[in-house]
């Protein structure tokens, strides 16, 4: 995802010059001068100005370099470039599922599938995707009373 | 005198011991893993604390935390992967002493100096907090706003990376902050017709994205970190007492420059090790040693780190400005345990400072014997697979954000922050100075406009106030000292391409 300043620098142009403009549009109270827009105009020119500066470059040599990717561990998922999403697409499935499946179902597919994507052995995957959820739902709905959906599987609890 | 004995009153409660001990192993244990910093460590134990008392809940952040920044060196020193950020700056420095042989003096010197200076941070605590709330009391908005935008100009000031793109991170974090109806004028922003928005975006939910989240995702793109060899390790703290000695200057130095850094808005303990270790080297008698092995700049470095922790709570307490990432989470713990931050804390509620001062001390003397514990427990535990790791991770960042709020949209916020995280710092966008901007941008806002109501729009009043004028000077200087260090490179090396980094 190493993108150049000028993209970078165009995107934070863009919102910041989206956010002055909406801010300004913000009804102002009645009877004072410096309402609710007065902040997101400021931040947004900002944003704007910072974001001219760096597609130009400039402040470019304060910057230690970062180092390069490895490559991807072996033995796991290959899907290239789209490997960074996998824990927020699990963590969206957990959104979409939860409630439906219950928190061990739920659970357990999220924590298989990111040890899978991270190269582990299914003799490990298996039985943290069993035991993980497990320790975590005790955890935090006997101890904390976190109020996990219980759905298709009830623990035993 | 009333008030400390209650203090150990509240300390010596059952719950809170067994808080402190808990959660000094948890910190261990995770400051030790590479790619979990302290910072995530306290992240994921705030819905733990939503069901402690309010001393156990400041005992467990206390304590998780100093132990994880000690332990971040524990890896360093054996692997040469930092543990924890604020281990980075002398992990080439650790691990050389490991292959001449003598990790058990770099990793005694780690734990050693890092207790003393978690301890001499305290003391500063002790002594700094009570003076600087007297003058507090006098403050008014126009102060409030220098102080909050100070903390931000200093953390942005401080990040190794471009000056702008820090300042651009920071008002990106404050344009985050204005999502919501939590302004003065309590009209809803920027939510798209959300519900869901209208409550504006919790800290909580960022920080664990971006500190744990996108840990993770980094983790699917590099490759394993190597496995440790099994060792035996000979006695931890037997030439402490000698390095003590011999390196007292350098050791007090690291104290009082990671109190500075620490009380410092915004600026924390990864920063405070970068300054000393870089001290260090600029004033010791022997620079030439400085890389093969030489414990000098451990004992600096890792002194200062630990203090500037302790020092770090000195603003969060008086005013509510964060001094570092983990006191920005623990200023959110404080108010949700109605221990609201400000100058009367330490009048009104002064018996449960002194048990925040006790807290710090206990927390910096069990390091020494659970530390040692944890060093020679370390060959264990660092073989633990990542891939095991991580997916418990992403596991506990769902349930952890959800129990913040009962509100599955957190888990969705901790996704978005992750991504965000991540491509941040893939292009150098230091993600600290986003996460003070979340924290902070309320307060900066709600100063900021009472302020200009107050004076019917006229900005003279932010600096006609002696110590609003101070702080405007400051602010300005941090703004400008990026500029002022772009020119003397200019100067000193008018040919030379870009490189040389300073600052």
């Amino acid at each position: 995802m190493q993108l150049s300043d000028r993209v970078t620098g165009a995107v934070l142009i863009a919102l910041g010059g989206a956010a002055a403009i909406f801010g300004a549009r913000l009804p102002a109270v009645p009877g004072q001068d410096v309402g609710p827009a007065a902040f997101p105009m400021l931040i947004g020119g900002g944003l704007a100005l910072c974001g001219g500066l760096i597609a130009f470059g400039i402040g470019h040599s304060f910057e230690v370099p970062e180092e390069g990717d490895d490559p991807a561990p072996p033995g796991s998922l290959h899907l290239g470039r789209l490997r960074p999403l996998i824990p927020t697409a699990l963590l969206f499935f957990y959104v979409l599922a939860v409630e439906r499946l219950g928190f061990l179902p739920t659970a357990a597919v999220v924590v298989l599938l990111a040890a899978i994507a991270l190269g582990a052995r299914l003799r490990l995957a298996i039985p943290l995707a069993i035991i993980a959820p497990l320790c975590v739902h005790l955890a935090f709905y006997k101890l904390l009373r976190v109020p996990l959906p219980a759905g298709i599987l009830p623990a035993p609890w | 005198m009333h008030d400390l004995l209650e203090a150990f009153r509240l300390v010596a409660a059952p719950d809170v011991l067994v808080a402190i001990l808990a959660s000094a192993i948890y910190g261990l244990v995770v400051g030790s893993l590479p790619g979990l910093s302290a910072t995530m460590a306290t992240a994921l134990l705030v819905p733990v604390t939503f069901w402690l008392s309010p001393i156990a809940a400041i005992a467990t952040i206390i304590t998780a935390s100093a132990m994880a920044i000690f332990s971040g060196d524990i890896p360093g020193c054996l692997l040469r992967i930092p543990g924890t950020p604020a281990s980075a700056a002398y992990t080439d420095e650790a691990y050389a002493m490991t292959r001449k042989g003598q990790a058990e003096m770099a990793l005694g010197a780690g734990l050693w100096f890092s207790a003393i200076g978690g301890i001499v941070g305290t003391l500063s605590l002790v002594l700094m907090a009570p003076l600087l709330a007297e003058m507090a009391l006098s403050f008014s908005t126009y102060e409030y706003f220098w102080l909050a935008f100070l903390g931000l100009m200093c953390a942005t000031l401080v990040a190794r990376s471009s000056p702008i793109k820090a300042i651009a991170s920071m008002l990106l974090g404050l344009l985050i902050s204005c999502i919501g109806m939590e302004n003065p004028a309590g009209t809803p922003r920027f939510t798209f017709g959300l519900t869901d928005l209208l409550g504006g975006i919790e800290p909580i939910p960022a920080l664990v994205g971006v500190f744990a989240v996108s840990e993770v995702m980094r983790a699917m793109v590099t490759a394993e970190p190597p496995k440790l060899p099994k060792r035996k390790f000979g006695s931890i703290l037997a030439n402490q007492w000698m390095l003590t000695k011999k390196y007292q200057w350098p050791m007090w130095r690291g104290n009082i420059i990671g109190i500075i850094i620490g009380v410092l808005p915004g600026a924390g303990a990864d920063m405070a090790a970068w300054v000393s270790y870089a001290m260090s080297k600029r004033f010791s008698k022997e620079p030439e040693k400085f890389g093969t092995g030489h414990p000098e700049g451990l004992v600096e470095a890792g002194a200062s780190n630990n203090a500037s922790l302790a020092s770090g709570w000195v603003p969060s307490l008086l005013f509510g400005i964060p001094g570092d990432t983990i006191t920005a989470i623990a200023i959110g713990v404080l108010y949700m345990k109605g221990l609201n931050p400000g100058p009367t804390l330490f009048t009104e509620r002064a018996s449960s400072m002194y048990a925040l001062y006790i807290i710090f001390i206990i927390a910096n003397i069990i390091m020494i014997p659970l530390g040692i514990m944890m060093i020679r427990a370390a060959s264990v535990i660092l073989r633990a697979p990542r891939a095991g790791v991580m997916p418990v991770i992403i596991l506990l960042c769902a349930v952890g954000s959800y129990a913040t709020g009962n509100n599955l949209f957190a888990v969705v916020l901790v996704g978005l922050f992750g991504m965000l995280g991540f491509v941040m710092e893939k292009n150098g966008y230091p993600v600290a100075a986003l996460v003070l901007g979340i924290v902070m941008g309320s307060m900066v806002e709600q100063s900021f406009i009472t302020s200009l109501i107050k004076s019917d729009g006229d900005v003279m009043p932010f600096f006609e106030r002696p110590v609003s004028a101070v702080l405007a000077a400051l602010t300005f200087s941090a703004l400008l000292w990026p500029v002022g260090v772009w020119i003397w490179n200019r100067i000193r090396h008018p040919r030379l391409p870009a490189g040389g980094a300073t600052g």
